[in-house]
């Protein structure tokens, strides 16, 4: 589904991916754990195309497709979703006009028919039951005076309305308590199938309890030093970072 | 020079129309005022943006009674709460007030001049407007709003001032709102009209101890029309009043609500003006903390297409003594094409210590970030810039408290916004 090579990075110049590989395949959950500041919202943001990144080198093909050649809707649109750490508040914009209007583009490119506000109304009354979120938030403009936990929640409202083929997933858990965490996580296995994949970004352990990754990968300076299984996040929350940091270092001087 | 004898001519023109009987020495006031006075030039500071070289250059007649059709006016939640005035002149067919509730005195002035004694009075020893003084020597008739000590109404009360004109006429909307201690009203005040006119309102709000309103007011004036308002308010102690002005129409307008806040009082003093052409729209307000503890919310937002323009200019001043005032002014401004324009201005006078006041001006376009989450939804980048154009203006929108009307606001926008293209949003 995806496939990562070499793939390198910078904003206002200063590189800040140097040199990622990475295989994503339909079905699969992987996870990118790593310290503060090591790149690994920077490979999300790139991947969906913020405009702030420059790609400086390197090669990703989403399905088969380059994925750069593609603007950020249109990557959208073709399957690609990323929940952010950080979600945008936009007054004046209520969430259940834009999560219509994000739901009616998506089918318009897939040939799917729209759905009238009636219909709608029907449809996010499902998806808002599976993340929990009070109906309230459906009329309030799209994140605005949201607290961190509702916003998080509202990203994966998006999610279950978009429904991606490829989920990245930004520290889903800061702003979360325990239960919300739970509900979100689950809200996500959910919408798991094997014609889908997720991407979880997260700097703790805590939330791949729930949602439970094959694939644990270590970003630290804009590489990956390790990838594992599962069993790689256990042995993360038991020691840290700093272990493989100093592993890929001796690596790097033998 | 030749704009001041085209604009004393039309000062000469205005008040050469026959004075009306009511209220004589109000009038006779308000002429003494005006006599030798000239059209503001741009070389006053507070016309400095706003040229009325294109006013100077009509000739205004007196309007006569007309019929116009409402009907794509009238709010389902308003329909037994509405007074029509129709080029100044009471129009009882087209009113209805019904449903208003027992005590509540909701009348045509020249139907019950009795209880008029406070016109004229709100900021009397202020310097009266030219626009003002011109609309107190010559309206015709207007709305005067009584509302009883401790009533609170729930009907919100609707009022419509209509001008058609078919040659260029003047119109001078008057309204007068007194609520007694402890009162309770919300207000919608619409102007709209067909043809070139000139019309002048004003608008006097008294808000007693504990009081509060809620006023909207929306001015859809024709294209072809001068729209230059004062609204006065005095809010008593621990009274609140909350209003809205959105400003869509007009080839020129300018507002100048003037606000005075007594000990513990409140004040919303919100704008959204949506221009595109040739249009100016002007506001210059002033709060006046004239005692301690009061607190003062403004939010001006410009949306400004074309070649139009928007002027701000929000004085506040806090008087000596009103310690523990809290004033918050925002003017957020989008400037959607090169040619377009915004000059804003906060004017904070500040003559007591222990105060919290802020002021921020931002004039721009959309903010990327906002860009990009909607774009990473899927929206292409015509489709995220509309959107946002409509939410930067429909936030003003999000708190209007009546459904149709705030429904009927947001069509509007989207329609002005090219968020129309993105289906229904309101």
């Amino acid at each position: 589904m995806l496939s990562i090579k070499n793939l390198t990075a910078s904003i206002n110049g200063t590189p800040v991916l140097k040199g990622i590989d990475l295989e994503i395949k339909a079905g699969e959950i992987h996870a990118i754990m790593g310290p503060n500041g090591s790149g690994k919202s920077t490979l999300g943001k790139v991947l969906v195309g913020h405009p702030a990144y420059e790609v400086t080198g390197g090669e990703v093909l989403y399905e088969g497709r380059n994925l750069f050649e593609l603007a950020a809707d249109e990557r959208a649109r073709a399957g690609l979703f990323m929940g952010f750490q950080h979600p945008i508040e936009v007054p004046g914009v209520s969430n259940a006009a834009f999560l219509r209007l994000a739901y009616n583009k998506k089918a318009e490119a897939e040939g799917r028919d729209e759905l009238d506000p009636l219909e709608f109304d029907d449809f996010i009354h499902e998806k808002i039951k599976l993340v929990s979120m009070k109906e309230e938030f459906l009329d309030r403009s799209l994140n605005e005076g949201f607290s961190g936990g509702e916003k998080k929640r509202n990203e994966i409202l998006q999610m279950a309305v978009l429904e991606p083929k490829l989920a990245i997933l930004d520290e889903l858990d800061s702003g979360l308590d325990i239960d919300a965490l739970r509900v979100l996580g689950e809200a996500v296995n959910k919408l798991q199938r094997p014609d889908r994949a997720l991407l979880i970004i997260t700097h703790f352990p805590r939330i791949l309890e729930t949602i439970q990754p094959q694939f644990v990968h270590v970003l630290s300076g804009g590489r990956i030093l390790k990838s594992a299984g599962k069993e790689l996040a256990t042995e993360l929350e038991d020691r840290g970072y700093d272990w493989v940091l100093e592993e890929a270092a001796a690596g790097g001087a033998r | 020079m030749t704009t001041m004898a085209v604009g004393s001519s039309l000062l000469t023109d205005l008040l050469s129309a026959p004075r009306p009987a009511e209220w004589a020495s109000l009038r006779e006031a308000a002429e003494l005022r005006l006599a030798g006075r000239q059209l503001p030039a741009t070389r006053d500071e507070d016309w400095k943006y706003t040229d009325l070289k294109a006013l100077a250059a009509g000739a205004f007649g007196a309007a006569p009674k007309a019929a116009v059709d409402i009907s794509g006016h009238l709010l389902p939640e308003m329909v037994g709460t509405r007074q029509v005035f129709v080029n100044g002149h009471h129009a009882p067919h087209a009113s209805c007030a019904s449903a208003v509730p027992a005590g509540v005195r909701y009348f045509p002035m020249s139907h019950a001049s009795e209880a008029c004694h406070a016109l004229g009075s709100v900021g009397n020893g202020a310097a009266k407007g030219l626009f003002e003084d011109l609309n107190t020597a010559r309206f015709e008739d207007g709305a005067v709003i009584l509302v009883p000590k401790n009533l609170k109404v729930a009907l919100p009360l609707h009022l419509l001032f209509v001008t058609k004109a078919e040659s260029p006429v003047a119109v001078f909307p008057r309204l007068l709102v007194v609520l007694e201690r402890g009162a309770e009203l919300e207000l919608v005040e619409e102007h709209h009209g067909e043809g070139p006119y000139l019309s002048c309102p004003v608008v006097e709000v008294h808000v007693a101890e504990g009081a509060v309103l809620r006023h909207e007011r929306v001015q859809r004036e024709s294209p072809e029309a001068f729209h230059l308002a004062t609204l006065r308010a005095e809010v008593g102690k621990g009274g609140q009043y909350h209003s809205r002005t959105l400003s869509f129409g007009a080839r020129l307008s300018r507002q100048e609500p003037r606000v005075r806040l007594a000990e513990g009082a409140e004040a919303t003093l919100d704008g959204l003006a949506l221009l595109d052409g040739t249009q100016i729209a002007d506001t210059h307000s002033f709060l006046h903390h004239a005692e301690p503890g009061a607190i003062s919310r403004q939010l001006h937002k410009c949306i400004v297409d074309g070649r139009a323009r928007a002027i701000f200019n929000g004085q506040v001043l806090v008087a000596k003594g009103a310690q523990g005032t809290d004033a918050q002014q925002q003017s957020r401004n989008l400037l959607l094409s090169e040619a377009a324009r915004v000059d804003t201005k906060p004017q904070l006078e500040i003559y007591a210590d222990d105060v919290k006041c802020s002021h921020g001006a931002a004039v721009g376009q959309l903010d990327p970030e906002e860009l990009f989450y909607l774009q990473s939804r899927g929206m292409n980048a015509d489709d995220a810039r509309n959107l946002l154009t409509y939410g930067f203006a429909a936030d003003v929108l999000t708190h209007v408290p009546v459904a149709s009307l705030r429904r009927s606001l947001r069509q509007l926008v989207m329609a002005r916004t090219q968020a129309g293209s993105l289906g229904d949003l309101a």
